[in-house]
């Protein structure tokens, strides 16, 4: 009797299979491996499958919103900064009015045109070393230009020969006008590429050369074809006639500021991108003497620098971003609270479970770890479908508003990094709730 | 004379029910040795409970020693005291308490998870544990795939999966037909011969007349404690009884 009582403490063991070792001297740890901890959280989210993944919506939702967001917006700004470098950091505009930013030719709304073509001499006459290039120019949007049968709607440039390399819009095909031409207002005109291809469908550019086309039925010698230009965002430049600045005031829209011929803007070009602040202050002491202006207040006209301009637009743009994200990151919260929610659900659904473990002998550490890891493992695989999500809505609507596709890998750290935390924070009291529950009533609990 | 398995001495428990102290175990004191079968009797109110929770080391006593295979278990944290129940007590309690997720084999192994036994060991014991309750065919199964009477038999396996010093019963007949209930009690017979130290709470004589030793509980102290004949049910036992462990 005493031998078979000795014999029932040792498992199992057949006689063939001698090299098992028996049960008491198996190895045991102690505690239980994250691995095995990792199963039962797994599959207790498998077996709520459908409430899980709508716990986990939540964070799929916000992450996915934080990631697209901030894509879209990274890459309008990266639109931005690219059409503001493809003019050169060493540009500087004048315009009328009072300060204010945005790209370059475009008329600011309000205030009169107070800029004049002297204005444009003036700056020339300075015969500056410094200074590369002079290109006053005035600008009509929505203009009908016809050859032959076809016709087009573009924006008539009037300018002088400078603004090729002043606005880097370089010919593929025939050549700018020159200063003479203007002189004597000549009917010169260059072309965008899409003005170009609109009206002489499948023609080589350089057999567009040559042709003519009529503005406000005006008849225009085409004296060359522009490059190709990146979109600038706010105006496509290659839909723009490029036409002498005399014969623009003459044929297009005439105007005058005390009896002299106004210009929108002034564009120059500094030599040295070192030298433009240099630059820049002594053209603000020329204009203010030629506009008899005193104080800084009284200026009716503003210059501002490509570098000044693209750091402000890019500190909004990224300020903006932040900003969507931060929003976005509200509906991670959010879903964090639904997690914890959920978590608390489950405990109480789950108490008797808990206790049954309890008795088997987990550990309240066990059960925590239990339960916080079904958290994460929720706010995880939630972020990464949440990712995955983001960066599909990124690409479409960045394809949808035509700007570039900018996948941000900090921002899908980021969002992974606070998902993760939000499972941790808003598991862990529902873990511990858990944890602390106590074995003899959680065992009687119906 | 045989091991001895555990010792209270002069166990109290005081619950504080609103401003007043209520005692549920006024001074409870035994011995209990390898290889016993043992019922603890006693009406609703007793402290039978108590005590079961105590001996369970689910919960501390307030006063009193418990001492289970020499060592005092009486003032222990959550913490040690999941480890101690994880080694030293097999739980079968009256409606199962399997994990309804699990199969029953996975239902064996949770025991030996806690304790941290690497997969193949823990699989290999739980197999020979099903097999010892006639049900290694169905470890595949569900819980709720089986009859309730095959329930406990997966509980009383999950029980001895950790080869306890002391296999805790509570009410184990208590949700089975008298058949059933009889093979249970069946299955705790051949465990008991085996060396099986087994402690039934029961309310009811039928059961504690098949065990060796009846311990009484009134108002919370010790009424009774006797020896006496066992009477063993004529059932078929459908547990293998060709188990027998190989000798050291």
């Amino acid at each position: 009797m005493s031998d078979l009582a000795q014999s029932s403490k040792l498992p199992a063991v057949h006689e063939d299979d001698f090299d098992v070792i028996p049960f008491e001297e198996a190895p045991y740890s102690g505690r239980l491996s994250i691995f095995e901890i990792l199963k039962i959280a797994w599959r207790s989210i498998r077996a709520n499958m459908l409430r899980s993944i709508l716990t986990a919506l939540g964070v799929i939702i916000g992450v996915a919103a934080v990631v697209a967001l901030v894509s879209v917006g990274n890459g309008v700004r990266q639109n931005v900064t690219d059409s503001f470098s493809s003019f050169g950091t060493n540009l500087l505009t004048i315009s009328s009015g009072q300060g204010g930013f945005g790209p370059p030719g475009l008329v600011r709304g309000g205030g009169s045109q107070t800029l004049t073509i002297e204005d444009a001499e003036a700056i020339v006459a300075l015969a500056d070393d410094r200074i590369e290039g002079v290109a006053p120019a005035n600008q009509s949007n929505n203009q009908q230009v016809k050859a032959d049968a076809n016709n087009t709607t573009a924006t008539i440039v009037g300018t002088w020969p400078d603004y090729e390399k002043v606005q880097n819009a370089a010919t593929q095909a025939g050549s700018y006008f020159g200063s003479t031409d203007v002189e004597t207002r000549k009917r010169y005109a260059v072309v965008g590429s899409e003005v170009a291809s609109d009206l002489f469908p499948d023609v080589d550019p350089q057999a567009v050369v040559g042709q003519k086309l009529k503005i406000a039925n005006v008849s225009y010698d085409i004296l060359g074809v522009l490059e190709e230009q990146a979109s600038a965002g706010f105006n496509n430049p290659n839909t723009n006639i490029i036409i002498p600045l005399s014969t623009f005031i003459q044929r297009i829209e005439r105007n005058d500021y005390e009896g002299k011929p106004t210009v929108s803007t002034i564009a120059v070009k500094v030599e040295d991108p070192r030298d433009v602040e240099g630059v820049e202050a002594d053209l603000t002491t020329l204009m203010a003497n030629l506009h008899e202006k005193v104080s800084e207040d009284d200026y009716d006209f503003n210059i501002r620098n490509q570098a000044n301009q693209l750091e402000s637009v890019t500190a909004v743009f990224s300020t903006l971003t932040t900003f969507l994200g931060a929003i976005a990151g509200i509906s991670l919260l959010v879903g964090g609270i639904g997690i914890m929610n959920i978590m608390l659900v489950s405990v109480t659904e789950r108490t008797r479970e808990i206790g049954v473990r309890k008795a088997l002998g987990a550990k309240p550490r066990d059960i925590l770890s239990q339960f916080l890891l079904e958290a994460i493992l929720l706010s995880c695989v939630g972020g990464l479908i949440g990712i995955l999500i983001g960066i599909a809505i990124g690409y479409f609507s960045t394809d949808a508003l035509s700007v570039p596709f900018v996948l941000s890998i900090p921002s899908m750290v980021l969002a992974f990094a606070f998902s993760a935390a939000v499972g941790i924070f808003f598991g862990f009291y529902p873990a511990q709730r858990a944890a602390k529950l106590d074995p003899v009533d959680s065992l009687r609990y119906e | 004379m045989s091991e001895l398995i555990l010792s209270l001495k002069d166990i109290k428990k005081a619950y504080q029910m609103g401003e007043e102290k209520f005692l549920a175990l006024k001074g409870v004191s035994f011995n209990l040795y390898q290889g016993e079968m043992v019922a603890l009797m006693g009406p609703s109110g007793s402290g039978k409970s108590t005590l079961m929770n105590i001996l369970g080391i689910l919960d501390n006593p307030t006063e009193g020693d418990y001492l289970l295979r020499g060592e005092n278990v009486s003032k222990l944290d959550e913490f040690d005291r999941a480890e101690i129940r994880n080694a030293y007590i097999g739980f079968v309690f009256q409606s199962f308490h399997l994990l309804p997720r699990l199969n029953l084999l996975e239902n064996v192994e949770v025991p030996l998870t806690y304790a941290g036994y690497a997969p193949k060991v823990r699989r290999d014991r739980a197999f020979d544990m099903l097999e010892k309750v006639g049900l290694v065919d169905k470890w595949r199964n569900l819980p709720s795939q089986i009859s309730g009477g095959q329930k406990q038999r997966v509980a009383v396996a999950r029980a001895l999966a950790m080869n306890p010093a002391l296999l805790l019963a509570d009410e184990p007949t208590g949700n089975l037909d008298t058949q059933t209930g009889d093979e249970i009690m069946g299955l705790f017979h051949v465990l008991n011969d085996e060396g099986v130290t087994v402690l039934i709470v029961t309310h009811e004589p039928e059961i504690a007349e098949q065990t060796k030793r009846s311990i009484r509980l009134r108002d919370g102290l010790l009424e009774s404690d006797q020896k006496h004949e066992q009477r063993r049910p004529h059932v078929a036992s459908q547990v293998s009884t060709h188990y027998i462990g190989s000798s050291q």
